[in-house]
């Protein structure tokens, strides 16, 4: 079992001088709670969703990763457009998997 | 009104209660400073931003930028942070966007319900509480093969019993999670559970269990902590975990205008 990088997602975000806000927490109300109006620019949402959860998905490993050197979600296939349906059926089994295990990470890691 | 600029807006205050000084520390997303636009009795906090970065197509792409976005997401909490340590706040989602300050007064006066959800939030700021179940050390120690029959038997075996302790834990995260939030929610005047983050998102050894947001009377967060401290002291001992964050605007608790 690999152990993720507890400091990945602890960057210093506070709120009254207490704990740091963990990058995860920040995202989940940033980018999915708050109220909707649309503005001039039009932003899809569903975009948005997708790359929210593929970021969360990103949270913890992406430190680590960077470390070693690893940018493999930059140029990700799944991020590309037009490949939502992919990614989504990608998110449905990764959610209905509690928590991914290391062979579902490891198709979309490139670190040769 | 500049070509090149649009305003991004956070969320919105009362007007009467709004100062431009609450902002004097925080940057807007693109960096710039946070000011106010008011119409009505109503006051968006809004930045000036680039169309080369926020517009249609520059925004799609950058969206794509864990980096880019980290930093905008930030940049977005640290500013209605900033409002909710001075007034009640109502926050937008990320990438509400204007070309220019008379579209974002317009959309103040097409929204006059925003002053009732400032009404509900007032007095109150949301806290968020995360239940983890300690890891249980792996003890599927896989069966070393003596023989082929007993290493495939042994297998069999120790699969059934990892299902039936995993459905174990389950059901135990479950009345945990059950018991924790009906506690933390008797002393809040709202209440949601979201989805769970997996551990990747965590970044964390323990499963989470819980993870709810709670809209709580400023009075009540010192009773509400208490809990937090009681469910700890009752349920750490068996392993869980209860991490307390925020205050937080109310995120959880602002609902769209229609």
């Amino acid at each position: 079992m690999s152990t993720p990088a507890r400091s990945g997602s602890q960057l210093p975000t506070t709120y009254g001088g207490r704990q740091p806000a963990q990058l995860a927490d920040v995202l989940e109300r940033v980018l999915d709670k708050g109220i909707v109006i649309a503005g001039d620019i039009q932003i899809n949402l569903l975009d948005i969703e997708l790359l929210t959860i593929r970021l969360r998905l990103l949270v913890a490993s992406a430190d680590k990763a960077r470390e070693m050197g690893i940018d493999w979600w930059e140029g990700d296939p799944f991020l590309g457009r037009g490949q939502k349906d992919a990614l989504e059926g990608r998110l449905k089994r990764l959610e209905q998997a509690t928590g991914l295990s290391d062979g579902d990470r490891g198709d979309s890691e490139r670190e040769s | 009104m500049t070509a090149a600029g649009g305003w991004y807006v956070y969320g919105v205050l009362l007007a009467a209660e709004a100062t431009e000084a609450i902002f004097r520390d925080v940057a807007g997303v693109a960096g710039g400073p946070v000011t106010l636009v008011v119409d009505g009795d109503l006051a968006a906090i809004a930045s000036e931003v680039p169309l080369s970065e926020f517009g249609e197509d520059a925004i799609l792409e950058n969206l794509r930028d864990p980096g880019w976005l980290e930093a905008r997401v930030r940049a977005h909490e640290r500013v209605l942070a900033a409002a909710l340590h001075a007034a009640p706040v109502v926050p937008f989602r990320f990438g509400t966007i204007y070309h220019d300050e008379g579209h974002v007064r317009e959309m103040l006066s097409a929204h006059r319900g925003l002053s009732t959800a400032l009404v509900r939030v007032r007095g109150r700021r949301e806290l968020g509480v995360k239940g983890f179940l300690a890891a249980v050390a792996a003890d599927a120690e896989p069966a070393t093969a003596e023989d082929d029959t007993s290493a495939g038997r042994r297998y069999l075996e120790e699969k059934q019993r990892a299902r039936r302790l995993a459905e174990e834990r389950d059901a135990q995260r479950a009345q945990w999670a059950e018991e924790a939030h009906a506690r933390l929610a008797a002393v809040a005047e709202a209440a949601t559970a979201n989805a769970l983050q997996p551990r990747e998102v965590s970044g964390r050894d323990e499963e989470m269990f819980l993870n709810a947001a709670y809209l709580v009377a400023t009075e009540r967060e010192r009773e509400f902590r208490a809990v937090v401290a009681a469910l700890e002291a009752e349920f750490g001992p068996r392993g869980a975990h209860y991490e307390l964050t925020g205050p937080w605007p109310p995120y959880n608790f602002v609902e769209d205008p229609a």
